[in-house]
């Protein structure tokens, strides 16, 4: 990624991503539903989750980091701080 | 008759790691090319762009999937890339080795420092599906789409936990269990297919899969105790079966759960 262009975090994009991977429609995401606690997601959805966000973001995520796929609020400080941390 | 692989196309579902990658290695060394499939995040798809280089070396086709295969899209987009490498001629082996699936006690310990956390119906559900029922979807799709001719194997991985308890594998035991019970319908049902359909029964092996189980360390010490060859299964034996029992063009030996663990289930 060149350094001239900064990625931002598109947080409809990122609502949409995590929409699709659990195929649910948009509007069941809020900002702060609870991934886990609301919609039930299992480890393979989170899974899912944080390799289609590898794959659209070019970042590179460890196993510490799926404690934070929680809401799509932790989501987008997640994919954020790993840009910052690889620009 | 015997058929060689050289040439042929084998789908590995599991095949960053463990026995699916040991099988890709085996089956290339023999000139089979591979379709294979992988759900990981950069680093295990670091070591899976490995492995394509390694088998590409070797002379033969290899197309790698980080794909879910538990989902129907991916079944979908696979099996029509298949359709069109294998340019008709279907599959000649297809190994499901998924260890995906939740590892939590069914009840909460008596010793409350332990957790108190137990598994949910989805995550049961999800470990049941993952490892057992996607082998029956993947069937279904690919000979829908003419992927399984005559001749075509079929192997399920399976574990002494199909029948034996262990610790928080309750799920993946289930799932075991479920597993073998398809081999054998899939069997029958494939039969005047002429496709074979067996599970194989690999005895305790240091896989990635094993060392997520809690205390993995101190079943594997028992299962080397217990191993009449004096040491642990390597991905590589299985690998080795199942090139070997790639190549008959016969469907006879069909249906079984064929323990390929050096007589580690024998010894008491």
């Amino acid at each position: 990624m060149s350094d001239s262009s900064q990625v931002t975090v598109d947080k409809e994009e990122l609502r949409s991503l995590i929409a699709d991977a659990l195929e649910l429609p948009v509007k069941e995401i809020d900002d702060h539903t609870h991934l886990v606690e609301d919609l039930e997601v299992d480890s393979l959805m989170a899974l899912e989750i944080v390799v289609n966000l590898e794959k659209r973001y070019g970042v590179k995520m460890e196993e510490s980091d799926f404690k934070q796929v929680t809401s799509l609020a932790q989501v987008v400080d997640l994919v954020s701080a790993k840009l910052a941390a690889s620009s | 008759m015997r058929t060689s692989l050289q040439g042929s196309w084998s789908l590995v579902l599991g095949v960053s790691s463990g026995f699916g990658r040991a099988t890709a290695r085996a089956v290339a060394a023999e000139g089979g090319n591979i379709v294979g499939v992988h759900f990981d995040t950069a680093e295990g798809q670091e070591s899976a762009t490995k492995l394509a280089d390694d088998l590409h070396a070797t002379g033969v086709r290899a197309h790698f999937f980080n794909l879910n295969a538990a989902s129907p899209a991916t079944r979908s987009e696979v099996v029509s890339q298949i359709a069109e490498l294998t340019d008709g001629n279907g599959l000649r082996v297809l190994l499901h080795s998924l260890a995906f699936g939740s590892l939590m006690p069914f009840v909460p310990p008596t010793d409350a420092s332990a957790g108190t956390e137990t598994v949910s119906p989805r995550q049961m559900a999800m470990t049941v599906d993952v490892m057992a029922h996607s082998l029956v979807y993947w069937v279904q799709d690919l000979l829908a789409a003419g992927q399984l001719p005559s001749g075509a194997k079929i192997f399920a991985m399976t574990s002494a936990g199909s029948t034996r308890v262990l610790g928080d594998y309750g799920p993946v035991s289930a799932a075991k269990a479920a597993l073998e019970s398809h081999v054998r319908q899939l069997a029958v049902e494939l039969a005047p297919r002429g496709i074979a359909v067996n599970a194989l029964r690999a005895g305790t092996t240091l896989t990635p899969a094993l060392r997520k189980i809690p205390g993995a360390d101190r079943y594997a010490e028992a299962s080397l105790g217990r191993n009449p060859h004096g040491r642990l299964t390597e991905p590589e034996d299985v690998a080795e079966i199942v090139t070997l029992l790639a190549t008959p063009d016969s469907s006879w030996l069909t249906g079984n759960v064929i323990g390929v663990d050096g007589g580690e289930s024998l010894t008491a």
